[in-house]
């Protein structure tokens, strides 16, 4: 096949492979930002995509520099990846590389150098004469109801739309009657025919598609996104990428008639250089290659203290962990792996010190769709590659919904404008001023607490297997529940000492002015509160012939156990629960207690949060520190309600004792694991699956959503403007912005994950081989992996497809007597600048009581 | 008395801006504080002051404040203020919004790079607005008019690192400088007619309708609203100016909310209320009026009807508000005027502030209540009609495209015919020519009379061309700069050539823009010494490597399009006052000059220190973002 042929449905295909993969903001699933690099190893995958698109990758190399100055990364680190990494290599030179020597970086991306021309051959700027009304249509097309007059004809496609608009409509999108024919013409208006106007040569079409779509990767990542996945909008539309294309080539056309007059000659007609390769190979520069150094140097920097923190715990604990295991516990209680749940869990313990946490990705094992009662669409409630076949339905919900007047549309029209202005300008007045000094829940705030009504019913178990609606069975049978109770018990190593009451803590977030809320949520939950799941959960732990089928299988609770759904706010830091009225006399009691104990967590929780929130002083009493807490949740002028998973860097698996006493500062996932119930591995492969695409994928969104917030961030939130409920973008007339919020990064450090396991190498590493898409995560280094040998608490590194025993490095951990007294000491950033900002982030710590 | 103190609410903002510029972006704490305090100490001077001007029967308080310029002859010019019922109005609701947006913005905006520059920019804009709505005369007003112009062009290039917020921020400028301009001409004019800097207060009497020289001026007169209107036409975003609005939402929300949500937008229509006695008896200027405002009441709430993005749809909806305030004005409505304007303004900042959190709450309405729309019925004539409507609201109905090709593409399509002129040649053949002008400018008596009264539209008119180069230079700021002195030079040569004038009238003129040009020079020297690239070609976004020599430049810049830091400000009203009401084309000439070389000068500046950095070490935002 002649290579410079043009194949519209493989370039095509191409093009979504690389554009941004972010679907409507309604639901936020974090995700890899350079998925498409994915089959490449770490580095050559950055790399290579920084030569393409001019992101960044990494830091500079200046940065990297002064975080050694200040210590942030170690000598004795840089040492060791150098004697690793370039050991037959003089190490000392290299050293001298990433100290001194000095690096230009000043390369042009390869992507836009082809367009480009059409202001270097043409002096024009194309751009600006077609985006602003390019933007215009597509997101009037896609608005999911912000206009009050919305896009006609949607059913058929963009392109189809615009025909029948044309032809209804006296006036016209394009200047030239000459365009407008182009459009009808259907023979004619075929991206290949266009392209042959614009560009000439067959040869540059892909590069010129590949320029033009990446000149605005936010809209056309959506259309993409929404084309693959239609139900990621409420309001349905028909989506078509091409569609989207054609209409963008139809208006340079129009553009480029109107500035360069009817007789225009094509984009390559008169160009000599030949098309450029983008995706060809190179090998990495001496620079890129120091780059890698530092940043290895710079995660290394703080594993291994991590490592050395769980070595020198781990020193003399068995016998402590044998203690504890004998006596009976108060309360157990599951929450998510979600790093935000770290501190929750430690202070719990330290307010009850008789009860033992968990940790399980936050949906519990139940996938399903759930339908609030009244609501007209489903919502997914399990990661987002599960889909489930079974919907819970919302029922007898008492109260209703609110509404807000000031928000209705329609005061936007100039009559009804006018009585709204008129009528309830005071109003709105008085209600800024209540915003301003007395913050507090309102139906337009996001509340986690909303999502589900505390005193609605659920209908969790099956009636009869014909009961099916729009393909999906309602509620779970007595067989399908156990399966996923057991399933779930089993993962996290809950199989005996079950105490009174089981507490299933899912999360959710609740901020007000939000429209990146939905990233605050529980990942494992599709973005969404994780309350359903909890309860449905708990109901089917609860059910007597669950408990029956499990006896069967050896898994035996107590008649006396009981399991209580909730949910915790991770902003608020407010904690609910479901279906109380269940609980027998006895547990009512304990129950009581409990939520005392709870509270006070919670308490400690909020101030321990606090040190990073400018306007709360930490020292305050911790009552009004709560308080101040639970107002920022609801307050419209805080663009941090919370700080969502910034600083995410590992993800534990295994036995609370493995990680109870260290403070990790809110870094790491935890999933409870136990090695002793799985000598085979066969259930670690279920709890590893989903580690890498949920924690790998939010850790990756972080890392580059901090190492380049301009191109692959959202940048600053305080600009963005509500695209038609999709999106946001900085103005009117600009590109949709993709990836995470600077108010929500900067107090990240961009580490990759490190997944640490507790079990014997051997065993972890034939879990992870079997599925070859998870191995890949690690034999290519976009999520490392560590394991401890349980019966010797030696620590190893997974590399090169084998683990190698690691010894830490960082000799003495420092300790402390409680929490507060590391808080106290903590710096706050001056500026979020990171050589400031990671100053933020305390070190490992051993709370020694 | 204390009705002596007027001034007051002048000078407490200027002074909290001026206390505001010490602290660094750091001191968040210190720097709110120091807003904060400026603010209350408005507030409550202002109740009080209020509170007794009531129990004394509300009567319409006068001060005149301070001579800027005082000659023997007609050219007088001071600052004056005015105190009554809409002033309070104004001044109320003004005060009240900008406390509310500062509390706003005191977390929202925390750790932003900006912090400082954003409350600068708001007290700046707090001086400015106080000064329209305490102004006694035109001239003070036009301070206050420049003031919020400039804070404007700040706060919408406030992300100044990328590219659309700066060219929006450009485009913006480039329409409120004509502005400015018709503001002015509309000074000259009144100056003409009443034969001195008229108050408002003077204004209200309306004996002055019987001076010989208004009834002489017969037409003159009726026309001088227009230049008003235009203004206010301008700064409301009415018809056909409405297009820059939905662009000017560039900065944080919060700037957002004030400038284009409530309070910059609604200045135009206390413009209007303001010179009322001017054309209260023009029944033709009252239909002209009351049809902008139908005409834009209709075109913007159909443009509103269909915008997809909440910030553009709020600020189209203010625009069509505005337009029924227009109305009323004309109507002679004034006091349903200011509910309305209180009111638009309150709603229209509380929703533009909450903006953001319309998503969660619209997607979550829509989970429960949603109906799929109707299909537009598009066989009647009436529905194809309706589909009309929203193919031109979706384009908005060209508006953009209109100021461009208008307004914007024949200065540029002439300035680019001296693209290819040697700049050396043409520099000595303009000094030579300067020279014999300034020499005969003395020495009537070496030119033919027949030439002489054609000289200063000459003189004028290569004043313009020189401008123009200015403004489409690519290759070199330098170039840019010298063209912009050079403007400025014959502009006073035109003038002293009309009509013989004090010599130190000049001086005033040019110290400023020598001053200025030195500044400016300096700065580009500094850029090229340090290896650093200095053509117009594109943004350099200098900004980043170099905070200071920006705002050097920056101030450099503003006191090279006269904006009130210099003497310059006082000599451009000087100058205007020596050409006669009967000269067109000279007026037209200077008026030209004058938008140019101020659209010059913010774009060398823009081009120079504004946009995405060059230098590709750090991060850098996208173009299209």
């Amino acid at each position: 096949m002649d290579k410079h042929a043009f194949n519209e449905h493989h370039v095509l295909h191409e093009l979504k492979h690389f554009l941004p993969s972010q679907t409507p903001l309604k639901d936020f699933i974090h995700h890899n930002s350079l998925h498409a690099f994915q089959e490449m190893p770490f580095y050559e995958a950055i790399f290579k995509a920084r030569k393409i698109f001019g992101i960044h990758v990494t830091f500079s190399m200046n940065d990297y520099r002064k975080l050694y100055e200040i210590g942030r990364i170690r000598l004795e680190i840089i040492d060791q990846v150098l004697q690793k990494r370039k050991g037959n290599d003089e190490p000392a030179t290299w050293r001298e590389k990433m100290l001194q020597k000095s690096y230009i970086s000043t390369r042009l991306p390869r992507i836009g150098r082809l367009r480009a021309n059409w202001k270097h051959l043409f002096h024009i700027d194309l751009d600006n004469a077609v985006q602003p009304l390019f933007f215009r249509i597509l997101c009037s097309y896609l608005d999911q109801g912000v206009a009050i007059q919305h896009f006609p004809f949607e059913n058929d496609g963009l392109l189809s739309a615009v025909r029948q608009l044309e032809q209804s409509s006296f006036t016209s999108f394009f200047k030239h009657a000459s365009t407008r024919k182009l459009l009808f013409d259907t023979s004619n208006c075929t991206i290949p025919k266009l392209l042959e106007r614009i560009v000439g040569k067959e040869a540059y079409f892909e590069q010129y598609l590949f320029d033009q779509q990446f000149t605005h990767r936010g809209w056309s990542g959506i259309v993409s996104a929404i084309e693959d996945n239609p139900s990621s909008i409420l309001y349905a539309k028909k989506v078509n990428f091409a569609d989207a294309i054609i209409l963008e080539l139809l208006l340079e056309i129009d553009a480029l008639d109107s500035l360069l007059g009817k007789a225009w000659q094509p984009l390559c007609q008169k160009l000599n250089e030949p098309p450029l390769d983008l995706f060809a190979d190179e090998p990495l520069s001496e620079q890129e290659e120091v780059l890698s150094l530092w940043q290895d140097a710079f995660e290394w920097s703080y594993y291994d203290e991590v490592l050395a923190g769980v070595r020198q715990l781990n020193a003399n604990k068995a016998a402590v962990a044998e203690a504890t295991e004998t006596i009976q516990q108060r309360f157990h209680a599951i929450f998510c792996i979600d790093e935000r749940e770290d501190s929750i869990r430690r202070h719990t313990e330290e307010v009850a010190p008789d009860c033992e946490t968990f940790g399980c990705p936050g949906f519990f094992g139940v996938e399903f769709f759930f339908q609030p009662e009244n609501g007209k669409f489903y919502e997914k409630l399990c990661p987002v590659v599960v889909t489930p076949k079974y919907l819970v339905k919302e029922y007898n919900v008492k109260g209703h919904r609110h509404h807000e007047v000031l928000y209705s549309k329609y005061s936007h029209s100039f009559l009804i404008g006018f009585f709204v202005s008129l009528g309830l300008g005071l109003w709105a007045a008085f209600k800024l001023f209540l915003a301003l000094f007395r913050p507090k829940m309102s139906p337009a705030i996001s509340d986690a607490f909303a999502y589900m009504h505390i005193d609605g019913e659920l209908q969790i178990e099956n009636k009869s297997p014909d009961d099916i609606e729009n393909g999906l069975q309602i509620g779970f049978t007595v067989e399908e529940m156990a399966t996923r109770v057991e399933n779930l018990l089993r993962s996290i190593g809950m199989v005996s000492r079950f105490t009174p009451i089981v507490y299933v803590v899912a999360h959710g977030s609740s901020s007000a002015n939000n429209p990146h809320h939905g990233a605050h949520d529980c990942g494992a939950c599709s973005g969404r509160p994780g309350a359903t799941n909890a309860r449905v959960f708990a109901f089917m732990a609860n059910h007597p012939k669950v408990r029956a089928i499990l006896a069967q299988k050896g898994l035996v609770i107590p008649d006396s156990t009981q399991f209580v759904g909730a949910m915790h706010d991770t902003a608020a830091d407010m904690m609910g629960y479901y279906d109380e009225k269940i609980l027998t006399a006895d547990n009512q009691q304990r129950h009581r207690e409990n939520k005392e104990l709870f509270e006070r967590a919670l308490d400690l929780n909020a101030k321990e949060r606090s040190r990073r929130f400018a306007s709360i002083n930490t020292n305050a009493d911790l009552r009004t520190i709560r308080e101040a807490i639970r107002k920022r949740s609801v307050s419209f002028f805080e663009p941090r309600p919370e700080l969502g998973h910034g600083t995410n860097a590992l993800c534990f698996v295994g036995n609370r004792n493995l990680t109870k006493g260290l403070f990790l500062d809110r870094r790491a996932f935890m999933n409870s694991y136990d090695y002793r119930t799985d000598p085979t591995g066969a259930i670690l492969l279920n709890v590893m699956k989903p580690l890498p695409p949920v924690c790998g994928g939010i850790n990756l969104e972080y890392y580059f959503s901090r190492v380049d917030n301009y191109k692959m961030g959202a940048g600053t939130k305080l600009p963005h403007n509500v695209m038609g409920l999709i999106g946001v973008a900085n103005s009117s007339d600009g590109d949709l912005r993709p990836g995470l919020p600077l108010q929500m990064i900067e107090v990240h450090d961009p580490v990759r994950l490190l997944i640490i396991v507790e079990h014997y190498p051997e065993i972890v590493l034939k879990a992870v081989q079997t599925l070859p898409d998870l191995y890949q995560w690690f034999t290519h280094g976009w999520v490392h992996l560590a394991a401890i040998n349980p019966d010797t608490n030696q620590c190893y590194y997974f590399e090169d497809g084998q683990f190698r025993e690691y010894v830490p490095l960082k000799g003495d951990i420092e300790t402390a007597k409680n929490v507060h007294q590391i808080i106290d000491k903590s710096k706050e950033m001056p500026t979020n600048y990171i050589v400031h900002a990671t100053e933020e982030n305390i070190p490992v710590h051993i709370l020694d009581k | 008395m204390i009705y002596s103190y007027l001034s007051y609410f002048v000078i407490v903002p200027f002074i909290g801006l001026l206390i505001s510029l010490f602290p660094s972006n750091e001191q968040e704490k210190l720097l709110y504080r120091i807003v904060v305090a400026t603010l209350v100490a408005h507030i409550v001077g202002a109740l009080a002051f209020t509170l007794l001007w009531i129990s004394n029967g509300m009567p319409v308080l006068t001060e005149k404040a301070l001579d800027l310029y005082n000659s023997s002859s007609e050219s007088n010019i001071f600052l004056d203020f005015y105190f009554d019922r809409m002033t309070v109005v104004y001044g109320m609701i003004s005060s009240a919004i900008t406390y509310m947006v500062a509390r706003f913005s005191r977390y929202y905006m925390h750790r932003e790079k900006g912090y400082k520059r954003f409350f600068n920019n708001l007290l700046a804009f707090y001086l400015g607005i106080n000064c329209i709505i305490f102004a006694g005369n035109f001239e003070t007003m036009f301070i206050g008019w420049e003031i919020i112009g400039v804070s404007s062009f700040f706060l919408i290039a406030f992300y100044r690192d990328r590219y659309l917020p700066v060219k929006n921020a450009l485009k913006v400028f480039s329409i409120y400088r004509l502005a400015d301009v018709f503001f002015l001409l509309g000074i000259w004019i009144a100056h003409h007619l009443f034969e001195k800097s008229i108050t408002f207060a003077e204004l209200q009497d309306i004996a002055w309708q019987n001076y010989p020289i208004i009834q002489q001026h017969s037409h003159l007169f009726a026309l001088l609203p227009y230049f008003f209107l235009v203004v206010a036409a301008i700064k409301s975003a009415q018809l056909p100016f409405s297009s820059w609005l939905p662009r000017a939402m560039e900065g944080p929300t919060t700037s957002s909310a004030i400038f284009y949500g409530s309070l910059s937008v609604h200045i135009g229509v206390f413009l209007l209320i303001r010179t009322y006695p001017l054309w209260q008896n023009n029944t033709v200027f009252c239909i002209v009026l009351i049809g902008l405002g139908l005409l834009t009441t209709l075109v913007a709430g159909s443009i509103a009807r269909v915008q997809s993005t909440v910030k553009t749809q709020i600020g189209y909806a203010s625009i069509a508000q505005i337009g029924l305030m227009f109305i009323e004005v004309g109507l002679g409505l004034h006091t349903l005027a200011l509910l309305h304007f209180a009111g638009n303004a309150f709603l229209r900042t509380y929703q533009l502030l909450v903006s953001p959190s319309v998503l969660g709450y619209l997607i979550h309405d829509q989970f429960f209540n949603f109906i799929p729309p109707q299909h537009p019925n598009e066989k009647t004539w009436w529905g194809r009609l309706n589909l009309s409507f929203y193919t031109l609201g979706i384009k908005e109905w060209n508006l953009d495209r209109l100021l461009y090709n208008f307004l914007w593409q024949p200065p540029k399509l002439i300035g680019l015919l001296f693209r290819y002129i040697n700049s050396r040649i043409v520099a000595i053949v303009f000094i030579l020519f300067y020279v014999f002008g300034f020499y005969t400018s003395y020495h009537h008596e070496l030119v033919p009379d027949s030439w002489a009264h054609l000289l200063p539209e000459v003189f004028a008119l290569v004043g313009v061309l020189v401008a123009l180069k200015a403004f489409t230079e690519r290759n070199s700021a330098t170039i840019a700069l010298l063209m912009i002195v050079i403007n400025q030079l014959f502009t006073a040569l035109s003038i002293s050539y009309n009509e013989q004038f004090e010599f130190h009238e000049i001086l005033l003129y040019l110290s400023g823009i020598v001053l200025s040009g030195i500044v400016a020079w300096a700065c580009i020297q500094r850029l090229r010494r340090e290896g650093e690239p200095t053509d117009l070609n594109d943004f350099q976004g200098h900004s980043y490597e170099r905070p200071r020599l920006t705002m050097a430049f920056m101030l450099a810049a503003l006191g090279l399009s006269g904006f009130p830091i210099t003497p310059t400000f006082v000599g451009e009203d000087l100058l205007l006052g020596h050409i006669h009401e009967n000269q067109i084309p000279l007026t037209a000439l200077t008026a030209i000059s004058l938008i140019l070389v101020g659209l010059a000068s913010m774009r060398m500046y823009a081009r120079l220190f504004l946009g995405p950095h060059i230098k590709g070490y750090h991060e850098v935002a996208f173009r299209s973002s």
